[in-house]
């Protein structure tokens, strides 16, 4: 079950990789998050942790419903041009994210040994955080590149929570607040980007 | 033995039934009169009763060409997985040999195009090479990662193995197979994110292009070709995806079974009214995703065994 849950993980980011309108990454990130969301819960009912089922829990409210609503209010607000072509043409794309999952599955090799179990999540996870580094990379306006932080996030929260089953619950809350500072600073920036522009 | 026999009757019979099952629920979503779900079976009765028409330019291929069309596809309704537990199969069919007979047939459907020497044809066939090249790679990546993962090339016998003990462990290269070859199915038959198969309009054609010359019994046979087209793939991926109800009494077996076809039929129906079809330079981002993710199974089910 937490494979399906990883899989769906990696499944929407490189969906989202290959978008190019903005509704349509912000409903990606969504189902991302609720990967995530859905996994957090589920591995936390199995090894029976209460901060692990709140922080799933947040990130099913925050991540997966309130961000990606906000950010679709915020660019209706500020009318963001919805088509963002990637720079990276799919072609490209399509040769280098096989590459980029090679290239960080064997280089996780050397984790697996040190670690008994769960030893291909954290090359998965650490692949997700280079996808979403791809997907900051290959748009040049501000929206998706938010839309890529948010998923380096996502990863993150991945990585903590299969490799070491659940980091403390205030460190997590922690990040939450810092996401949500970040979204009250980026409506700054899209307000900075519409005078500009 | 016996069953054997019917499943393959059974799958060929119920191929028209599919498609007008796809039809009749757009028409519901469209809030249009439905048509009846049998509409197929009196298109093939009307067309066999019609005569046949044949362009003067034509050379003997459009005689030949519409037959092996239709037969590579029925070849492989021999070899699919089977409907019933402990029933008869044939293994015999791995990943290449899947990819190459339905290359087989797709490569008479474009000589067909070509050979009335008609624009539309040309058209057609140019873009039928083009997606079908894009296909296989995806197909043969696809077919060989759900083998692996059910530990026999044979694709009958690895949706035997899948359905007796369901690679838990692998569910991660079993989505993204999944993923590949759900978007495979939806381009080899012909649906609309890649072709539209209910419109002449001269811009988007493919399959049509290429059959606009032929009438009555050949325009049948190839109308036959599709359907069967339609539920090897929707069979493949019942067996091969959604790997349950294999070991039921056969005749639970057998409705299990109508059953995922039907949902495949349904899920496939709402992604043709909800989607706009792809612009043909669009298409090739399509089958990407799909290669992406077809190569994507092979390696995490190799590095990661995930």
């Amino acid at each position: 079950m937490i494979d399906f849950f990883i899989g769906m993980f990696l499944a929407t980011l490189i969906s989202a990789l290959f978008t190019t309108r903005l509704y349509r990454l912000l409903f990606w990130y969504s189902m991302n998050s609720l990967a995530l969301a859905f996994l957090a819960l589920y591995i936390g009912q199995d090894i029976n942790d209460n901060p692990l089922i709140i922080s799933g829990m947040v990130t099913l409210i925050f991540k997966a419903i309130g961000i990606p609503y906000f950010l679709k209010k915020l660019s209706l607000k500020h009318q963001i041009n919805r088509s963002i072509p990637p720079n990276i043409s799919v072609h490209y794309a399509i040769i280098l994210i096989p590459g980029i999952l090679v290239f960080t599955f064997y280089l996780a090799q050397p984790l697996s040994q040190m670690m008994s179990e769960h030893a291909n999540y954290v090359a998965i996870s650490i692949s997700s955080l280079f996808l979403a580094l791809i997907l900051m990379m290959q748009h040049k306006s501000i929206a998706p590149k938010i839309i890529g932080f948010l998923t380096i996030e996502n990863s993150l929260f991945l990585l903590a929570t299969t490799a070491t089953g659940g980091m403390p619950m205030i460190v997590e809350l922690g990040i939450f607040f810092d996401l949500l500072m970040a979204i009250v600073i980026i409506n700054l920036l899209f307000l900075k980007n519409e005078e500009t522009a | 033995m016996i069953y054997y026999i019917f499943s393959i009757i059974f799958l060929l019979s119920i191929a028209p039934l599919l498609l007008g099952f796809i039809k009749s629920i757009q028409m519901l979503l469209f809030y249009k009169k439905m048509v009846s779900i049998f509409q197929p079976y009196r298109n093939f009765a009307k067309l066999l009763k019609k005569e046949v028409v044949i362009s003067q330019e034509s050379s003997s291929i459009t005689k030949i060409a519409p037959f092996l069309v239709l037969s590579p596809l029925v070849l492989i309704v021999f070899f699919l997985p089977p409907i019933f537990g402990n029933a008869f199969y044939v293994s015999f069919m791995d990943a290449f040999t899947i990819t190459g007979l339905i290359a087989l047939s797709t490569f008479f459907l474009m000589l067909l195009g070509l050979d009335s020497g008609n624009s539309f044809g040309g058209m057609g066939s140019s873009r039928e090479a083009f997606i079908s090249a894009l296909v296989e790679p995806a197909m043969i990546l696809n077919m060989f990662s759900i083998s692996m993962m059910a530990g026999d090339l044979d694709i009958a016998k690895a949706g035997v193995n899948l359905s007796s003990h369901f690679p838990v462990e692998h569910m991660s290269s079993f989505i993204f197979a999944g993923l590949s070859f759900f978007i495979l199915l939806l381009t080899e038959t012909g649906r609309i994110p890649v072709d539209n198969p209910q419109t002449h309009l001269e811009l988007t054609m493919i399959h049509e292009a290429m059959i606009l010359d032929i009438s009555g019994f050949y325009l049948l046979l190839i109308e036959m070709a599709a359907s069967v087209k339609f539920v090897i793939f929707a069979s493949l991926f019942a067996s091969l995806f959604m790997p349950i109800g294999l070991e039921l009494s056969p005749i639970f077996a057998l409705l299990v079974f109508i059953a995922k076809l039907f949902i495949i039929a349904i899920a496939v129906a709402l992604i043709e009214t909800n989607m706009a079809k792809l612009r043909l330079f669009k298409v090739p981002n399509l089958l990407g995703v799909a290669i992406v993710f077809a190569f994507l199974s092979l390696i995490t089910f190799y590095v990661l065994e995930a």
